[in-house]
């Protein structure tokens, strides 16, 4: 195995340098009639490690077509975000594309990389049903702001998950009269990046309004936090999971899920209005946080993949198809508009995700709590 | 006895024929185009849609059915399978090592676990004017008596395992997950008198729900089953038996419920490919359709809106569900040792000559197993539990009345340790002797129980008979079946599992098993203790 790895690892360099050594040739001899024939030869194989939220538009065939158009065959495999930059054999690869600030800046370091490619952003949402919001509603913790939007109060909601209320205790609930606890079902935290989202958030509230910074203040929160993640029993291991429990499942799995707003944008623009419950709402946490899917190159490859991402035109209007942000928000409102999605232009109140390593000791903190 | 669940059997391989029959043999597909799967025995029911499958991906699903526990102990062991299918992965996820193996999951359809009340019943217990039922009202019902119900055993299948689970969760009284402090105070012992009729599959408790309606009230089972049992199929073979006369009444308690899953586990990465095809295929609207259609089981892919009226408008509030192994582990235990009804078990045993050597070695190591010798997991489930009886009554050419024993399991370990200690010993000095008068010794196991259900009707009563031969001296089944019909109604109910072993005859085993309510288990090909360790389920 890792003979043949080593083989290929040389070879694999000088099959390219081959190539572009006779696609030089070819133009060099032949100003006319072959091109297509050489364009072909030309494709060059990119590789990298993804976070699997973002597989669906990798795998997009009008994106595979528009990158082979510019001469690159993608590949991408899918890896949890947290370990990729702690994997052996990330050398073979040419770019890694996580999920999330932390994981990209804990890469660049590692590897002391100069440049990466903040591609596109998507801030942390909630997925909700009318009858819930109702009664949050009642209870000043959520606002209507759009036709079809709203922002939820997360101090306030974090004050209730922490006194561990229930949803039949609120005061006025007739229309989600349930005994389980007010929770907000994630993932889990040890496996995903959107959970992780989740404890930044968590983390920031119960420092006053602070990221967290230090060992001290890490030993003051956690005590408030941890119980919001074990008190949710299982969990499933990747954000896929959640949100089709939420779409397939309904109210009475879960009446509050996070999510990506992208994850919910994209369903409502490939999903026919009849088909879905028109019960469903989205909630956006005041403050929310952002995952940034950042494009780290690990090579020349990668650094031009990089590019694509990070500026081309066509590239970043297909990330919008897919619900994901990017820095012109008059695509992203564009875009929606004429698929008649309503979401908010910018959200003001977005606070920053800790540092990586403060992210990481909070999260080995809950993952020995779960297996005590 | 099972005509209808084997015709649900027989379908799929009829497919399977009529497409492999073509113009030539089924051909070998090349390795990336099959994938192995290890496959819990209630998706059985998919298999007609594999031909399909085949036809649209090029590729062949290959399915070996195991029970999930038993399933997660292979996979444990090393086992290599391409992918895992069962009703839930909850169990093998909370499972370090199987959480390993797992590549990716994604969840095909859903069937939540759930209560099915005779309508007349449901009526008399004026449980229609209750505007929602609660897990406590039918606990309620049930240690008052009105109510009694089928429920398979949680450590054997899957139903019994969620159901347990619900209701664990519901009585906590608990808003979230379960602790193990939680299982510690728990008290279900009052639900569990309701209990009338226990099975380690989901599927023979249909079966025996529907030989028997007119004296068990209600069975907790998938949604699925039930809502098909009441239209008269059962499942996607489609074979049809006679609707239920006495429609069961779903109930979807309001305290919440566990819904399984089916998730598709990738667990060879090198199949991903095959494994995206047919997960794709899976959850195509097309796909979806024929499985709601045809299994009754609700789809996840959300464009394919739900049938109208096939499934009970009811707000499925979702129990949360332990996250940690401990716990899951500790409420099975509890269930079999402080909660479910105690079992009296009868073991009706061969000694005859026939036995010697190899035969009586196996006789030996399956007591042993169930006496605390299989330290596994599910052996751990299996063996004897607390305040369980047990009756021993070997045979040869009549009932060995010098070897009866009847042995009382403790509250506690320590007790227990005697107790198995004891049945250990017995079984290393079994020996052989004479004849085989099979029916008389399950005369003497009839005879016992009767007088033991005078003492103490609460306990759960079931006979094992395992012979090598063929009766041949003694009561002859004729008789039998005379002895069985003198015998009080209530007596009648103990139902005899029988096992088929060494020479013994199908034919008058499989009657013997018919006639009592029971089941036969053939152990000719299987070890005895493999057997008994299944036959436990029912017990």
């Amino acid at each position: 195995m890792s003979a043949a790895d080593s083989v290929r690892k040389f070879v694999g360099p000088l099959l390219t340098l081959l190539l572009l050594v006779g696609v030089g040739l070819g133009i060099w001899y032949s100003s006319d009639g072959k091109q297509e024939a050489d364009k072909a030869a030309a494709v060059v194989t990119i590789k990298g490690l993804i976070g699997s939220e973002k597989l669906p538009f990798l795998q997009d065939p009008r994106v595979l077509a528009y990158l082979e158009k510019q001469g690159i065959k993608l590949e991408a495999m899918k890896a949890g975000s947290r370990e990729i930059a702690l994997r052996p054999d990330l050398k073979q690869f040419d770019y890694a594309y996580p999920a999330g600030v932390p994981a990209a800046t804990k890469l660049q370091k590692e590897q002391n990389i100069r440049q990466t490619y903040p591609t596109f952003f998507t801030p942390m949402a909630l997925a909700s049903w009318k009858p819930v919001v109702a009664v949050l509603q009642a209870n000043g913790i959520v606002e209507q702001r759009g036709k079809s939007w709203y922002i939820v109060d997360m101090m306030k909601l974090m004050r209730w998950m922490e006194e561990g209320k229930r949803w039949r205790d609120i005061p006025g609930n007739s229309q989600y009269p349930v005994g389980k606890s007010i929770l907000v079902s994630t993932t889990d935290v040890r496996t995903s990046n959107s959970a992780a989202m989740y404890l930044s958030l968590l983390s920031y509230l119960a420092n006053e309004r602070n990221v967290v910074q230090d060992e001290a203040q890490l030993r003051q929160v956690l005590p408030l936090v941890t119980p919001l993640f074990l008190k949710q029993g299982y969990q499933e291991s990747s954000s896929a999971g959640p949100f089709e429990d939420y779409v397939s499942m309904g109210m009475g799995k879960a009446p509050l899920v996070l999510v990506y707003e992208s994850q919910f944008i994209e369903y409502l623009a490939r999903t026919p209005k009849d088909a879905r419950n028109p019960d469903m709402v989205l909630l956006y946490p005041e403050p929310t946080v952002y995952t940034k899917h950042i494009l780290t190159p690990l090579n020349e490859k990668g650094r031009r993949l990089g590019e694509l991402f990070a500026n081309d035109a066509t590239l970043q209007r297909l990330a919008v198809e897919y619900g994901y942000r990017v820095n012109n928000p008059n695509l992203f409102r564009e875009v929606n508009q004429a698929r008649g999605i309503e979401a908010p232009d910018n959200l003001l109140d977005v606070i920053d995700p800790p540092a990586y390593e403060i992210l990481e000791k909070m999260i080995t903190a809950i993952e020995q709590q779960m297996s005590r | 006895m099972r005509h209808w669940l084997k015709t649900l059997f027989i379908l799929p391989a009829l497919a399977v024929l009529l497409t492999a029959c073509g113009d030539e043999a089924p051909k070998e597909l090349p390795p990336e185009r099959t994938l192995t799967i290890l496959a819990g025995s209630e998706l059985k029911d998919v298999e007609p849609l594999l031909p399909k499958l085949e036809a649209e991906t090029g590729i062949r699903l290959k399915f070996e059915y195991s029970g999930t526990l038993d399933g997660v102990e292979r996979l444990q062991a090393g086992e290599a399978f391409d992918a895992a299918w069962f009703s839930h992965a909850k169990y093998l996820m909370l499972d370090p090592t199987t959480r390993a193996k797992v590549k990716a999951s994604e969840k095909i359809m859903l069937s939540p676990v759930v209560l099915g009340v005779k309508e007349s019943r449901f009526k008399a217990l004026g449980w229609d004017k209750k505007a929602e039922l609660t897990w406590k009202d039918i606990a309620q019902a049930a240690a008052s008596g009105q109510f009694n119900f089928a429920m398979t055993n949680p450590t054997s299948s899957n139903t019994g395992f969620s159901a347990l689970m619900g209701v664990a969760a519901a009585f906590a009284g608990k808003a979230d997950a379960l602790t193990e402090q939680d299982v510690a105070q728990l008290d279900l012992t009052g639900l569990f008198k309701g209990q009338k009729l226990t099975a380690g599959s989901s599927g023979w408790l249909a079966e025996r729900y529907l030989a028997e309606a007119d004296r068990l009230d209600g069975m907790i089972n998938y949604e699925s089953v039930l809502l098909g049992l009441n239209v008269g199929t059962s499942g996607a073979g489609n074979s049809n038996v006679a609707p239920l006369k006495d429609k069961l009444h779903l109930v979807y308690p309001r305290d919440g419920i566990v819904t399984a899953d089916y998730p598709l586990l990738l667990l060879n990465d090198a199949k991903r490919a095959a494994y995206d095809k047919v997960v794709a295929w899976l959850k195509s609207a097309e796909t979806q359709q024929a499985l709601m259609r045809d299994t009754r089981r609700r789809p996840v892919n959300p464009s394919v809106a739900s049938a109208q009226g096939l499934f009970p408008d009811a707000l499925l509030s979702e129990l949360p569900f332990p996250n940690r192994i401990e716990v899951v582990n500790k409420l099975l235990f509890s269930y079999l040792n402080d909660q479910r009804r105690p079992a009296h078990a009868f073991f009706v045993l061969d000694i005859s000559g026939s036995m010697e050597g190899e035969r009586l070695q196996g006789l030996r190591a399956a007591l042993t197993s169930l006496a605390g010798g299989d330290t596994s997991l599910t052996g751990r489930f299996a063996r004897f539990q607390n305040r369980e009886r047990i009756s021993l009554i070997p045979f040869s050419s009549g009932v060995e009345q010098d070897l009866l024993l009847a042995a009382d399991m403790g509250k506690s370990g320590p007790e227990n340790d005697k107790t198995l200690n004891q049945i250990r010993t017995y079984a290393g000095q079994l020996g052989v002797r004479g004849g085989t008068a099979l029916y008389d010794a399950v005369a003497e196991a009839y005879r016992q129980a009767a007088l033991a259900m005078k003492n103490d009707p609460q306990r759960y009563y079931t006979i094992v008979a395992m012979t090598d031969g063929e009766s041949n001296t003694g009561m002859t089944l004729a008789e039998f079946k005379r002895f069985y019909a003198s015998l009080p109604p209530d007596v009648r109910q103990v139902r005899v599992f029988t096992v088929l072993f060494g020479d013994s005859d199908p034919a008058e085993m499989k009657t013997l098993a018919e006639l009592t309510g029971g089941h036969m288990f053939d152990s000719r090909k299987t070890s005895l203790s493999r057997m008994f360790k299944s036959i436990r389920g029912y017990q």
